[in-house]
């Protein structure tokens, strides 16, 4: 069976991100990049299944600017057989990407496709099940652990929601998206690195898959949240818990 | 909260833009490095070194390694225990490949350049210098051992060493023999079968006992029975810990026992073994290439070793700079400074300690600049097709490993010292982490050969021997850069090309003096030998910072707006006015200082 | 146009993030129809139409709704979504399940997360972990829209408005629940919890670190942590160590009981998004950066403050 791995290049975890002072969004001038962590969680459990033998070959696709390519040997160099960069220079929302990876798989045909939940910079929450429902199959997202069945024709996920973890069954072909919890991602080997740079990356435009990206969101501005206004004292506990109800909201 | 995070973006931009990355991956055998699978590895390698050794290294300080009198694997016999979770971290690094790193291809390594090489190692060394020893040994070895060894020592070691499942280590040190490897006592007795019992015991072996590799590999120098004296008496033998079956398996344990581990410093996860070869009878060893030469083929890794704990220098500059950085960020005291009132303010808002952290920054940039321009010459001299490009840039390398190693290796300790300074009475608190920095640092100036042995090195084998004919085409090289420093506008510039100017101009006359001074009084010379040391470094480091404030000009010339190369002009500056602005007192001292050195009687100490 | 809400439950009880969905749809403004889609759910209706701003309650009522699958959820809202401008659902995990199939099938973008309605058709959503706060303005016919429940009050009680029948959707069949595991009253682990209550040096034994802790943390559901000179002085085990060689923890509320503030311990949980400190010096370095501070003794304070939010 064959997986498809989208994944994403945005600033880095550890990267305090700052607000332009216009307003016009982040400044990613010079900033680290580096693949969405909970991508690297989907292709450590696509290679996982191919280790086992249960998946034949895992195709990582990204959509973006050109240096999405850097992701894609990424990917590749932690298990990856091919990739796929779908190239644009349009900012692309999740409704787009959905689109982008609905034209790959009608032509490569997985039997699983497995997003990360979300991407840490726009924080949307939404390609892999809006690509489900695009595609017309089930979905399991906030996957927290993932058992494929003996004839590959369904999975058994279990997923993490509030209060707990629930397990579905799933027919195949299907949408997983990840959770932290899924696996622990490797660490790309050396040599591994090395022969990432020979295998396969196919690179291809949204027009050539006949999808329409414009945006369909605007952003009119972005701004730092408020900063925390420290060093208020409360007179006794019954003001405390006001504060924290009313005015924090925390509780 | 500081945790170590790997410089990249100026990593980079000396490899591009300093070092030449894309004429080393023009060398035959390195057209694989080419500038996106640098930046691959680089990134792979930051992530090892943030996310599996940096947490390490704070607990492998505290825990330490630790020695017992059945501490062997099989309680057999003694042996020595790693810190927790540094024998799972070892086990990957070997795994993800990281030891075969530069190795040569043949024994399944990667064969990447030197260069390449410096920039992962300064990031193990940052990020764990107790655990980055273990695979700089090995490296070593397998180094010496594929130009000196046989054959069939190739082919029993090195496939192993190279994928890190066996460690390596250099056994030289004995009691009475330190800097002194003359004095070397340890025996070396022929068997019929063309082995030798090797007998004698070794002191300060680095990772001479552990329990991360089912195998060491020990060099040992040790006498013939028919050896002359001295340094031409001593021969190399590789002793592992585990005879070696013919099929490659693993057979008896060698009577090669780690009998004790020293109490150390620093670097407290890094066992420093007594070892004791021969107790129960003799220790199997094999003779490594021709009897007699072993020192010789020592030398050649021990000018890898050199240059790889130079790299301890930057790594401890970088380290200690962001630890620094990120408390005086954090840590409100005082109000500004000229102002009245006000708030409390940041450190970091101090000019004092602005002053502290551009001064470690400064040298963190430099000395990185300098070591990664002398391992990309490395990589010209072994691999460019033309024989005269080839000897000068070994000339280069031979003159600038002593500078790599003793200016890098001090400057690191100034700098961790500086940056227990930055946290105030915080930064003596073992708990911050600044100290351990310092206590780590210390020992980098003092084994590959003290600051004061690179010295004598520098100026008479690499100077003198040679009328300081490589030292004056450097300084050449740096008046030409001058003139172009010249052209350069602006305020930066200007105060750059001043200290630049007169800072080679004060290399030229010392170097002069030495070179002159060498034949006629070697004593007065070698009393200035450690300030040379330091003044080629600062200079050398001051000329690489005013290389990269032109590039970094001219790229914002070209319309470039990152931050980075606006930083790397006000660095350079820094650079110039703090540390440059030293080149005329270190040439004072060195060419009028040796009778102040040596004119008391020995008595009157 | 009207706005319809989907109502989060489970059959018997309407989950309270519904409510400050209908808050922000009532921000957004016009009408407010609320859709309860599940199994033997009637219940759940009933109290969705006590809600203040609802104008009405569709309910629909089948077996293969009991368990709110996506596919099945996402295509009965898309079925009855003609007629709306605004489709609005919870931000929690079982929102973000099923509406953004719901906009993908409506061919629209989704707006995930609100944080505040500037108008009809622009709202505030955080992104980049909440270090950014976006303005965004949707161009598409439908809004479709997650919210997020602490950006917005519950919406309050009113008489109830009427709860009328929608005919169920065919039944996919594309996935199957085989269970649940929900997590039973014990105590979060420290650095996934919501909330943490942490003592120090001032609590004066293991005895009292328990004693007088765990009441409060027990009655804000929250994990416990300790600073490292409470860890050193054995009052609490190493593995509640938050600080700079302990766990780094980002909370939504941090509750320092007699912690003074060392810096090592403040570089592990500073990044708090509320800090109370309760603490008897009002010198106390712990109160330069807590938002909220009590100077007193923790003896009396912390069961206080247990007792009040019991």
């Amino acid at each position: 069976m064959k997986i498809l791995v989208p994944v994403k290049r945005v600033v880095d975890y550890n990267v305090k991100v700052r607000v332009k002072s216009d307003g016009s969004g982040i400044d990613l001038a010079n900033v680290k990049m580096s693949m969405n962590p909970f991508d690297e969680v989907a292709i450590e459990e696509a290679v996982r299944l191919k280790e086992a033998g249960i998946a034949t070959e895992v195709v990582a696709v990204s959509a973006g600017l050109a240096n999405s390519q850097e992701t894609l040997r990424t990917a590749l160099a932690l298990g990856a057989d091919r990739a796929i960069l779908i190239e644009t220079d349009v900012e692309l929302q999740p409704l787009a990407v959905a689109k982008l990876l609905k034209a790959v798989c009608e032509k490569e045909s997985p039997q699983l496709v497995i997003p990360g939940k979300q991407a840490i910079d726009d924080d949307s929450n939404q390609t892999g099940q809006m690509l489900a429902a695009l595609l017309g199959w089930p979905q399991a997202t906030f996957a927290s652990k993932l058992v494929v069945n003996a004839d590959k024709t369904a999975a058994a996920v279990t997923r993490e929601i509030d209060g707990g973890l629930e397990t579905i069954e799933i027919a195949l072909p299907a949408v997983m998206t990840t959770d932290l919890r899924l696996n622990e991602p490797r660490y790309a080997t050396l040599p591994n690195i090395m022969k990432a740079k020979k295998k396969p990356l196919e690179t291809t435009t949204p027009a050539a898959l006949g999808v329409d990206v414009a945006p369909r969101l605007k952003t009119l501005k972005v701004a730092e949240p408020a900063r925390r206004s420290g060093g208020v004292k409360v007179a006794d506990v019954a003001e405390l818990v006001e504060k924290l109800k009313n005015e924090a909201k925390v509780i | 909260m500081s945790e170590y995070v790997a410089p990249l973006r100026d990593i980079q931009f000396v490899l591009k833009e300093l070092a030449g990355l894309d004429q080393v991956a023009q060398l035959p055998g390195y057209e694989d490095a080419t500038v996106d699978l640098v930046d691959a590895v680089l990134d792979e390698a930051a992530k090892f070194a943030e996310g599996v050794l940096s947490p390490l290294n704070i607990p492998g300080d505290r825990e330490g390694a630790k020695w017992s009198a059945n501490g062997s694997a099989n309680g057999d016999g003694p042996g020595v225990t790693m810190p927790a979770g540094f024998k799972e971290a070892y086990a990957l690094f070997a795994e993800s490949g990281w030891t075969a790193l530069q190795s040569d291809p043949e024994w399944g390594g990667q064969g990447l350049p030197k260069l390449v090489g410096a920039a992962v190692t300064e990031m193990w060394k940052s990020a764990n210098h107790a655990f980055s020893l273990c695979p700089l040994l090995t490296g070593g070895a397998a180094e010496a051992l594929s130009l000196c060894g046989s054959d069939t020592l190739k082919k029993t070691f090195l496939e192993k060493m190279t994928s890190g499942v066996w460690t390596g280590t250099m056994n030289l040190t004995e009691p009475q023999a330190g800097s002194d490897l003359s004095a070397i006592r340890s025996r070396a007795e022929p068997q019929a079968d063309g082995s030798f019992r090797i007998f004698g015991q070794k002191i300060f072996i680095t990772y001479g006992d552990h329990d991360m590799a089912e195998n060491i590999v020990h060099l040992v120098l040790a006498r013939t029975p028919t050896a002359p004296e001295g340094v031409k008496g001593i021969s190399m033998f590789v002793v592992p810990k585990f005879l070696v079956n013919a099929d490659g398996s693993l057979g008896a344990r060698n009577d090669a026992w780690c009998v004790s581990i020293e109490h150390k410093l620093g670097i407290h996860a890094s066992p420093t073994a007594v070892m004791a070869f021969g107790d129960h009878g003799g220790a199997v060893g094999y003779l490594v290439g021709e009897e007699n030469r072993g020192l010789e083929y020592m030398f050649i890794m021990m000018n890898a070793a050199r240059f790889g704990v130079g790299l301890e220098g930057v790594a401890a500059c970088e380290r200690a700079y962001q630890r620094a950085r990120d408390y005086a960020r954090d840590r409100i005291q005082c109000v500004e400074t000229g102002v009245r009132g006000g708030p409390r303010v940041p450190i970091i808002r101090h000019p004092d300690v602005r002053r502290m952290l551009m001064s470690m920054r400064a040298h963190a940039e430099a000395t990185r600049a300098l070591a990664y321009v002398v391992g990309a010459a490395h990589d010209v001299a072994t691999r460019h097709p033309d024989t005269a490009t080839r000897r000068r840039n070994q000339a280069f390398v031979d003159l600038m490993i002593p500078v790599v190693k003793g200016w890098s290796t001090e400057v690191g300790i100034q700098v961790a010292s500086t940056g227990i300074q930055v946290h105030g009475g915080m930064g003596f608190i073992e708990e911050t982490g600044a100290a351990q920095y310092l206590r780590d640092a210390r020992i980098s100036a003092i084994y590959e050969g003290t600051t004061g042995i690179q010295a004598n090195d520098l100026i008479g084998r690499k100077m003198a021997r040679e009328g300081g004919a490589t030292l004056n085409a450097l300084i050449e090289e740096m008046r030409a850069l001058d003139a172009d420093l010249g052209q350069a506008s602006g305020e930066h510039f200007a105060a750059i090309h001043r200290r630049f100017a007169a800072g080679v101009e004060a290399l030229a006359e010392a170097g002069r003096w030495i070179v002159d001074t060498y034949g006629v009084d070697v004593r007065a010379a070698s009393a200035g030998a450690t300030p040379f040391l330091m003044l080629l470094g600062i200079v050398a480091g001051g000329w690489q910072m005013a290389r990269a404030a032109l590039i970094a000009q001219a790229k914002i010339d070209a319309g470039d707006t990152d931050p980075f190369y606006q930083d790397k002009i006000v660095t350079a500056r820094f650079f110039a006015d703090h540390i440059l602005s030293q080149a005329d007192g270190l040439a004072d001292c060195i060419t009028f200082g040796a009778p102040g050195v040596m004119a008391l009687d020995e008595d009157r100490f | 146009m009207p706005i319809l809400v989907i109502a989060e439950h489970d059959n018997a009880v309407l989950k309270p993030a519904t409510r400050n969905a209908i808050s922000a749809a009532t921000q957004i403004g016009g009408d407010i129809d609320v859709l309860v889609a599940g199994s033997a759910c009637a219940a759940v209706a009933e109290a969705a139409a006590r809600i203040a701003g609802v104008t009405r309650v569709r309910l629909v009522d089948a077996a293969h709704y009991a368990d709110h699958g996506a596919e099945n959820l996402a295509a009965l809202v898309v079925a009855n979504a003609p007629g709306y401008s605004h489709v609005l659902a919870p931000a929690t995990a079982a929102g973000k399940n099923f509406l953004p199939r719901v906009a993908a099938l409506l061919d629209v973008a989704q707006i995930s997360d609100i944080v505040a309605v500037v108008s009809t058709d622009t709202f505030v959503r955080p992104i980049y972990a909440g270090n950014a706060l976006a303005t965004v303005q949707s161009v598409d016919p439908v809004k479709v829209i997650s919210v997020r429940g602490t950006a917005f009050e519950a919406a309050g009680e009113a008489s109830p408005v009427s709860v009328e029948a929608l005919a169920a959707g065919p039944d996919l069949g594309l996935s199957r629940l085989v269970g649940r595991e929900l997590t039973q009253s014990a105590r979060p682990e420290l650095t996934a919890a919501r909330v943490i209550v942490s003592g120090g040096r001032a609590l004066g034994s293991s005895d009292n670190f328990h004693s007088v802790l765990e009441p409060l943390a027990d009655a804000l559901g929250a994990a416990v942590g300790a600073s490292r000179a409470a860890v050193d002085a054995g009052y609490a085990p190493n593995d509640y160590q938050v600080g700079q060689t302990g766990k780094i923890v980002a909370p939504d509320l941090y509750v320092a009981v007699g912690i003074s503030g060392a810096i090592q311990h403040l570089a592990g949980m500073k990044d708090s998004k509320v800090i109370v400190a309760i603490n008897k010096d009002p010198e106390a370095p712990i109160f330069q950066v807590a938002d909220y501070g009590l100077v007193g003794d923790l003896f009396d304070v912390a069961p206080a403050l247990a007792a009040a939010l019991r």
